[in-house]
């Protein structure tokens, strides 16, 4: 075979094989975002909405959440 | 007096023939790069010393009857070794960061261009006198722009034995050289600005996606591309053993006990390739002519397509994580993340490069198994 049709013939192998792999690996790309979708519907957790609940004495959970991580910066700090 | 000449006869002085000496003195220069320079001294110690021991007059330890001989047989004439080393790799590699963001695999596809320019350009060598490669040549030649050792040898091995030598040694030295090879390339293509582009962090990815990856992967090469099952098949046993969590005794046992001895057979098959007769000819500096530019396409190309992805995406990409795209894990996305941080010192790109990475050793396993498909 002279060097002019195998030249042809690597061209329309380069061409296909660049055609190929591409087709290839967006096919891969729609398969792996489908899967996240259908992986993180499963693990997501329902966010149950939570309320401010009032200590028996009366200084709200928000106000010793604060408290507590001023606190442990503070410690940490040290 | 006639005993003493046929001792003289035995000794390696006598026989020594002048491509023997030189191909010892290969040897020795892959072992000084390994030892001296720790270019990739895992494969280059013993491809090596395998070179050495293949030269040694009289011993013939890679004619039939040979150690070496046995051990190519075995391993690299059946396709055993890579596949063994392709499920270590499998098992050494986390694909969380191509999970997080999948568009990465254009980067890694892309890349794969340096494979089929450099076919084409090796079938252009034949216009020089003392060049004849036929198309299977070709193929195991353009295949080192994979930048993948197993992948190389077992496409060498399939279509173009006798050249497996030169392209196993092409192909392992240009990714120690990647360092040297990539950044100059990289900063040629892109602005300081665009090397500086800083991207948004990678979500976390569940146990439950990782899992599923590599069964995805391996139902899609089932479907469309068989050819390359050999390669992918390996490689996504060894990565659902890393994830599935239950098997880690197999999984410890593939990406340490059994790659180390499977590369140490495997460097000195691939050392047995490199005798004389076969190693120094006109074809071999070619192949290493074509190698360099196989990477250097290929670096390029993943560049570009990184910089056309951040050009029409919303969420920016930095172009040089495109250079990843060849593969060579995890040197590439190392020198990625060292060029990124020389124009934006708090701009960590690793976690980004790993994506095309990764992306780049099944881009270059798809690659193989078309020209399988289509050459062999």
């Amino acid at each position: 075979m002279d060097i002019g049709a195998l030249l042809i013939e690597a061209a329309s192998l380069m061409l296909t094989g660049m055609i190929g792999v591409f087709v290839f690996l967006s096919i891969l790309i729609l398969a792996v975002t489908n899967l996240s979708k259908l992986a993180k519907s499963d693990t997501e957790v329902p966010i149950v909405p939570t309320k401010h609940r009032q200590l028996s004495n009366g200084v709200p959970s928000a106000h010793i959440a604060a408290i507590s991580a001023a606190i442990s910066q503070y410690r940490t700090k040290q | 007096m006639d005993g003493l000449l046929n001792l003289w006869q035995a000794t390696g002085i006598a026989n020594f023939t002048i491509p023997t000496l030189i191909m010892m003195a290969v040897g020795c220069g892959l072992l000084y790069l390994a030892i001296a320079k720790g270019f990739e001294p895992l494969l280059l110690v013993p491809i090596g010393f395998g070179a050495i021991l293949t030269n040694i007059p009289v011993a013939g330890l890679a004619e039939p009857g040979g150690l070496l001989y046995y051990v190519y047989y075995i391993g690299i004439d059946s396709g055993v070794f890579p596949l063994l080393i392709f499920m270590g790799v499998g098992a050494m590699t986390d694909f969380s960061a191509l999970i997080a963001n999948p568009r990465m695999l254009l980067l890694g596809a892309a890349a794969q261009f340096g494979i089929f320019a450099t076919l084409f350009g090796a079938i252009a060598l034949n216009y020089v006198p003392g060049f004849e490669f036929t198309l299977k040549d070709a193929s195991a030649i353009a295949i080192i722009g994979g930048a993948d050792g197993p992948t190389a040898i077992f496409l060498a091995s399939k279509l173009a034995p006798e050249l497996l030598g030169a392209i196993a040694v092409a192909a392992y030295s240009y990714m120690a050289l990647v360092p040297i090879i990539q950044p100059p390339i990289m900063r040629l293509l892109t602005t300081p600005q665009e090397r500086s582009i800083a991207m948004p962090q990678l979500r976390v990815v569940s146990k439950k996606e990782k899992i599923l990856f590599p069964l995805m992967v391996l139902s899609l090469t089932i479907l469309f591309l068989p050819s390359a099952t050999p390669l992918v098949g390996m490689f996504c046993l060894g990565n659902l053993m890393r994830e599935c969590g239950v098997v880690d005794r197999l999984s410890n046992t593939a990406q340490n006990e059994l790659i180390n001895i499977t590369t140490i057979f495997l460097g000195l098959a691939v050392g047995s390739k490199l005798a004389a007769e076969h190693f120094l000819t006109v074809e071999t500096l070619g192949i290493l002519l074509l190698g360099a530019l196989a990477f250097s396409i290929g670096t390029a190309s993943g560049v570009y397509m990184a910089k056309i992805m951040n050009r029409l995406s919303s969420n920016p990409i930095n172009p040089l994580v495109g250079a990843a795209g060849v593969s060579a894990v995890p040197m590439a996305a190392r020198v990625v993340n060292k060029v990124g941080l020389e124009s934006n010192p708090h701009n960590f790109l690793l976690m980004h490069a790993m994506g095309p990475n990764v992306a780049g050793v099944l881009g270059s396993a798809v690659a193989a198994g078309i020209l399988l498909a289509l050459v062999g």
